[in-house]
């Protein structure tokens, strides 16, 4: 009897769990790193109201699903990168369905098989790769196909404390800021800043870093024509302009020209407080900045709050790194109903892109970019030329995040001093070439 | 005790429970289904991979020893040998030692005795982010609590997390934190063994406290306190969160330990055989540890 029962049981259950996915809205699961902050906007759906990338990022996706019921978005948040993570999810057959990667590093995944092409899909919802700007473009496509909805570019900006800069006698007659031309004009204002002042020129994330310090090379090689990654297979490190720039960089490190042992969410504390003069951070803190400037007895109220490109040191070309952001799908066999719901999702970002762009990335759209509103916000005027200074690594350079870690540590250990110049760049070159030559 | 002849012999119908049965088998089963599918398996999976050149998603050529000469190549991995090395001698010593001492001072039957036991294992129960999210609260500069006690006297707090003479150290002060309540319980659990008569005896011998801790308590715990440094050398070997929570194995991998060195190979970069090889390496190290609790205690049973 209790045999027939449980027997009983079990077909119900199994009959409910069978028909369920008929009834239920359509699951998506989404990954995405840019931080949690649902104590401010978890529920938001207001996406003017949010500020920040953590703050739109979360209210657009609220948006959306406020905006389809049918389809039941699962946010997994992660941290920055998340590819470690990923990395075991796909491994594991366990991937979300659309996760945030860098168009850095799309070519990992996508030279594994592991990415849907997403031309076809995009083109069923009225995206096309014509409507990309030209930077994203190149950064979303791999062999011919875009791996990736890209969302913006970024780089790297001078962020500017103006009171501080004011006291330093660092104003141009026009109330610009004045910003070094050469590696000797860097350390000759810093100076300056620093015996008017009283604090370092630059704040910087230098404690347990390897990002910050990787995108200062490759901008600084960059503005030398240095062509390290001629081949993407074997880079050049150990050469005359890598040791110029390191040997700046250790030059404001040994002349207290800038903040030491900070961590990242250490540095913005400083920055936001009034502890220094620079801080080198990406576009991706100009919408939060500007927010703080406007606010009335904080450190950036005081004298306003400035952002630029890194200054042009070096006489070849005008460029800077840059890398960009895009939602990729996973390749994966899915409803029509699934794929479908992950073009809307898509699609709703490329139409919300300008929200997106209010971080302080540019935005990937020719639309959004050339528009009167992109335009209009604040510091677009000085920041919008990296648009075109904006210079990533060569698309084909695998594992650009394990290369990053590697050139981090070793200009870590050069500029604090732990090794000597030519024996880090010695060592970077050897290290990364070992990696790339085992891929 | 049965007497399962004599039992036989009165009832010659009864089942002999103590022959050999295949269903007794289904009582291990489980156990065993998981043991060969999540050790053993993996533990020679692990040995094949060493010996290929394997990425994430797909294993290449048979390489022999290709990955280990690679390895030992690697100054990265050499230093992270090192590391470990310098961690266990930083930290199991002290925790052998202060485990003891707080076991001495803890050793009574008062009711402060018992919430100073239960504070000093509480932080055992937290999970390593939890540790070192609270580590890094302290170290943490200009903001930390160490910074504002150096800052109250007007000095500056040493970097901890990022000094490379002392970001180890930060690192073990965290870790004997955090691990100090296992030693302490089992030097207690020790302690309490020790017969009250020998401590009666060594009264009525005018023997003073430090004779009788001399004479007495330490040499009946020695075992436990060969118990305690393998346990606590086997456990430190494997040294992973607190490193890559606090300072991601930096400044210039001077923190990086061998399972984070195997991390970074095998999950960041993809190359699966480089980090298996490194862990078949760590494998022998923490065998040789092992090995020694065994040959050690087995020395002592005999004696």
């Amino acid at each position: 009897m209790t045999l027939r029962k449980l027997f009983l049981a079990t077909i119900s259950a199994a009959t409910v769990m069978m028909a369920s996915p008929s009834f239920a809205a359509t699951e998506l699961q989404v990954q995405r790193f840019f931080g949690a902050c649902d104590a401010d906007f978890g529920k938001n759906t207001d996406v003017s109201k949010a500020v920040g990338e953590c703050g739109i990022i979360t209210s657009l996706i609220n948006k959306f699903a406020a905006d389809n019921p049918d389809i039941k978005v699962n946010v997994t948040t992660v941290e920055w990168p998340g590819y470690d993570q990923l990395t075991a999810q796909f491994a594991s057959g366990d991937a979300p369905d659309i996760v945030t990667i860098h168009e850095s590093a799309l070519s990992d995944y996508q030279s594994k098989g592991l990415l849907l092409p997403l031309d076809d899909l995009l083109k069923t919802v009225g995206v096309t790769p014509d409507q990309f700007t030209g930077a994203a473009k190149e950064g979303a496509t791999k062999d011919g196909k875009i791996y990736g909805l890209p969302i913006d570019n970024w780089t790297m900006l001078y962020h500017i404390n103006m009171d501080l800069f004011k006291q330093a006698g660092l104003v141009n007659a026009d109330g610009t800021p004045m910003l070094p031309k050469s590696p000797e004009e860097v350390l000759a204002q810093a100076e300056q800043f620093k015996q008017k002042t009283g604090k370092p020129y630059f704040v910087q994330n230098l404690a347990n870093e390897t990002a910050l310090f990787t995108r200062n090379l490759y901008t600084y090689l960059f503005q030398q024509n240095s062509d390290f990654f001629a081949d993407p297979k074997k880079v050049k490190f150990n050469t005359p302009e890598a040791k110029k720039v390191v040997e700046m960089y250790k030059a404001i490190y040994d002349k207290d020209y800038t903040t030491k042992n900070l961590d990242y969410a250490g540095a913005i504390n400083a920055f936001l407080a009034g502890e220094g003069g620079v801080q080198l951070n990406g576009t991706w803190v100009v919408g939060d900045y500007n927010a703080q400037s406007e606010k009335p007895g904080t450190a950036l109220n005081k004298g306003g709050y400035a952002v630029y490109p890194y200054p042009q040191l070096f006489s070849g070309a005008k460029a800077q790194y840059a890398d960009g952001h895009t939602w990729a799908v996973s390749k994966k066999d899915r409803s029509p109903e699934q794929t479908a719901a992950i073009g809307k999702f898509l699609k709703f970002f490329a139409d919300n892109d300008f929200e997106w762009s209010r971080t302080g990335h540019l935005p990937a759209y020719k639309a959004v970019i050339d528009s009167a509103k992109f335009k209009a916000l604040p510091h677009r005027d000085t920041i919008s030329a990296v648009a075109t200074l904006g210079k990533p690594l060569p698309s084909q350079v695998q594992r650009q995040f394990a290369i990053q870690d590697i050139v981090g540590e070793e200009m870590s250990a050069a500029i604090s001093g732990q090794k000597p110049v030519d024996k880090a760049l010695a060592d970077m070159e050897s290290r990364v070439n070992e990696l790339l030559a085992n891929l | 005790m049965a007497d399962p002849v004599n039992g036989n012999a009165r009832r010659a119908e009864s089942v002999d429970i103590y022959a050999p049965q295949w269903r007794n088998f289904l009582f291990v089963a489980p156990y065993l289904f998981i043991f060969a599918a999540f050790l053993v398996f993996p533990l020679f999976w692990g040995i094949w991979l060493s010996f290929h050149k394997a990425d994430t998603f797909s294993s290449g050529p048979f390489i022999g020893f290709g990955n280990y000469a690679r390895l030992f190549r690697d100054g990265i991995f050499l230093q992270s040998i090192w590391n470990t090395f310098y961690f266990v001698f930083l930290t199991v010593p002290a925790l052998a030692l202060i485990g003891l001492f707080l076991a001495l001072c803890l050793n009574r039957q008062t009711r402060s005795a018992a919430v100073l036991r239960t504070l000093f294992f509480s932080s055992s129960v937290l999970s390593v982010t939890i540790v070192t999210l609270i580590w890094r609260i302290v170290y943490i500069p200009d903001m930390g609590l160490l910074s504002m006690i150096y800052g109250f006297f007007g000095a500056k707090a040493p970097a901890f997390l990022s000094d490379p003479d002392i970001a180890m150290i930060g690192i073990a002060i965290a870790t004997i934190w955090w691990c100090i309540g296992l030693p302490m319980m089992l030097f207690l659990s020790a302690l309490q063994q020790i017969p009250q008569d020998i401590y009666e005896a060594a009264a009525l011998d005018n023997a003073n406290r430090w004779q009788t801790l001399r004479s007495i308590t330490l040499p009946s715990i020695k075992r436990t306190f060969v118990l305690v440094v393998i346990i606590q050398i086997v456990f430190q070997f494997q040294l992973f969160g607190q490193a890559w929570l606090m300072t991601k194995g930096g400044p210039n991998n001077l923190t990086k330990p061998i399972v984070l060195y195997i991390y970074n190979t095998a999950f960041q970069r993809w190359d699966i055989g480089l980090g298996a090889a490194a862990s078949e390496i760590l494998f022998l190290l923490i065998l040789v540890a092992a090995m020694a609790q065994f040959l050690l205690t087995r020395r002592k049973a005999d004696a």
